[in-house]
């Protein structure tokens, strides 16, 4: 005989196990990308579309590509992977996660010095140029600059123009870009190293000064499919991704199209 | 912040609550029956390795969230021993599944539940089973009949808290499961990968309410079941 407290449980918990059967299903046959956090505006916008076209979702989990790639390896399901960096889809097509054919450079991006939208600084960024002065104490928000794309190519620019030695010690790494420019944006970090398709992306920061192309290897972002995936719709996607059509929303964000 | 926007709950947002209640009641529900065990393990058992057993149970919730969930990676994950002796045997994946977010939540939430039973086994007077036993009663009646009704009190307070713990588990979910929408991004990520989007202040803030509201509603349920619970076992 239960009491009244007793049933009260049991139908709760009955009734939790029941809801918890049915909805998260009907995510499951959607396509899986695993995309670099720097492109969430651009390629949310490209799913959206793409489901308006064939009434399929998308689903994207977005990270620091070397979070990713780790997990890709680990075998996380993903269909298609988009990285910031050609070393980390090196990285995956060296252990044979990738179908090799299906790789290719999508993307180029620029590496610009954000600050808060009310800091009108303008920042000549040459050899030698004095960002730790600039700093004035505070840190330089920077995705993690040892394995995530957008800190490793900072980091290699600020050594290139030999300013790294007088700042190294004052960087706030963030888990990928994504969290360096929340810095910025939130004031917490007086500037920040991310690309320009990030400053586009967020309203509370402007770019201060632009990387020069030479300071740093070129930034590019290749796609390719995953060789374990197993949804039927992950080549009409890929291709879907790299046709003209999906061009106009990365363009917007300030990515060049490479062909 | 706009706030006309602010109780308009995105897709994303609502398969992330849904994911979260999900992920933690599958959690308690599956580590309940191990957590009594554990306490009654740890509260009455006098064997080798008693000890050792009291400070499995207790890692988890000591050790850094993402050192717990690096090693249910190692063990749990696809190439994991654990990991694939599941997936041969029943066909149960725990790598990037919400299966593995309720492993990594039923884990964190494991000593919480075993502390709250222990302690109520250790207050239940060992003579009342006794005397159940002098009249007949086999050790597993007992147990049912008996000990159960007087623990309830304590196995309700720890079902709670394992299951609020499960709602707020960051740490080794992410380290474990990682971030992917519908199976692994419950509440906590969610809110986490807000505050990386640009404009994304306001569905972190609706997020959080919701998590509060659950904890706070979980918590009155919680009190008034063990209250009843308790009043009808000890009468007051």
């Amino acid at each position: 005989m239960l009491t009244t407290a007793r049933r009260g449980v049991a139908v709760m918990l009955v009734m939790l196990l029941a809801a918890s059967a049915s909805p998260a299903h009907a995510q499951t046959g959607d396509a899986l990308i695993f995309a670099a956090a720097s492109l969430k505006n651009a390629l949310d916008e490209v799913a959206a579309q793409y489901r308006k076209d064939t009434g399929k979702a998308v689903k994207i989990s977005y990270g620091a590509s070397s979070a990713l790639a780790k997990q890709i390896e680990a075998g996380a399901p993903a269909d298609i992977f988009i990285s910031a960096d050609l070393d980390w889809m090196d990285y995956v097509a060296q252990r044979h996660l990738i179908v090799s054919d299906t790789r290719k450079n999508i993307l180029g991006n620029r590496l610009v010095l954000v600050a808060p939208k009310d800091d009108p600084v303008e920042v000549r960024v040459v050899p030698n140029f004095p960002l730790a002065g600039l700093l004035k104490g505070g840190k330089l928000a920077m995705a993690d600059t040892s394995a995530v794309p957008a800190g490793k190519y900072g980091k290699a620019a600020l050594e290139k123009l030999d300013v790294w030695p007088s700042v190294s010690g004052s960087i706030a790494q963030g888990e990928n870009v994504r969290a360096a420019l929340a810095l910025v944006s939130r004031k917490e970090a007086p500037f920040g190293i991310v690309y320009q398709t990030d400053a586009a992306a967020d309203a509370n920061v402007r770019i201060a000064g632009v990387f020069p192309e030479d300071t740093h290897p070129p930034i590019i972002y290749p796609i390719a499919r995953v060789a374990d995936s197993k949804n039927p719709d992950a080549a009409r996607l890929l291709a879907y991704i790299e046709a003209p059509k999906a061009a106009p929303a990365f363009e917007q964000q300030g990515f060049t199209i490479l062909k | 912040m706009d706030w006309s926007q602010v109780l308009e709950f995105s897709e994303a947002e609502v398969i992330a609550i849904g994911l979260s209640l999900k992920v933690a009641t599958w959690a308690v529900a599956v580590s309940l029956p191990f957590g009594v065990v554990a306490a009654l393990l740890l509260a009455r058992g006098r064997f080798f390795g008693r000890n050792a057993l009291d400070v499995l149970v207790h890692l988890p919730l000591i050790l850094p969230p993402v050192v717990t969930g690096y090693v249910l990676l190692l063990l749990f994950g696809r190439h994991g021993p654990l990991g694939q002796l599941f997936e041969h045997a029943i066909g149960l994946v725990f790598a990037f599944r919400w299966t593995g977010a309720a492993l990594a939540s039923g884990v964190m939430g494991f000593p919480l539940l075993v502390r709250a039973i222990r302690l109520s086994i250790e207050a239940v007077d060992p003579r009342l089973e006794e005397a159940a036993g002098t009249l007949g009663a086999g050790p597993v009646w007992v147990f049912f009949t008996v000990t159960l009704p007087l623990i309830l009190p304590g196995v309700i307070a720890g079902t709670i808290l394992a299951f609020a713990r499960s709602l707020g588990e960051f740490g080794a979910t992410i380290t474990f499961v990682s971030n992917i929408p519908g199976e692994t991004q419950t509440l906590p990520t969610a809110i986490y990968v807000f505050t990386q989007v640009p404009g994304g202040d306001a569905g972190a803030l609706r997020l959080t309410l919701v998590s509060v509201v659950i904890s706070v509603a979980a918590l009155a349920i919680s009190e008034f079941v063990a209250r009843r619970a308790s009043r009808r076992v000890f009468g007051t």
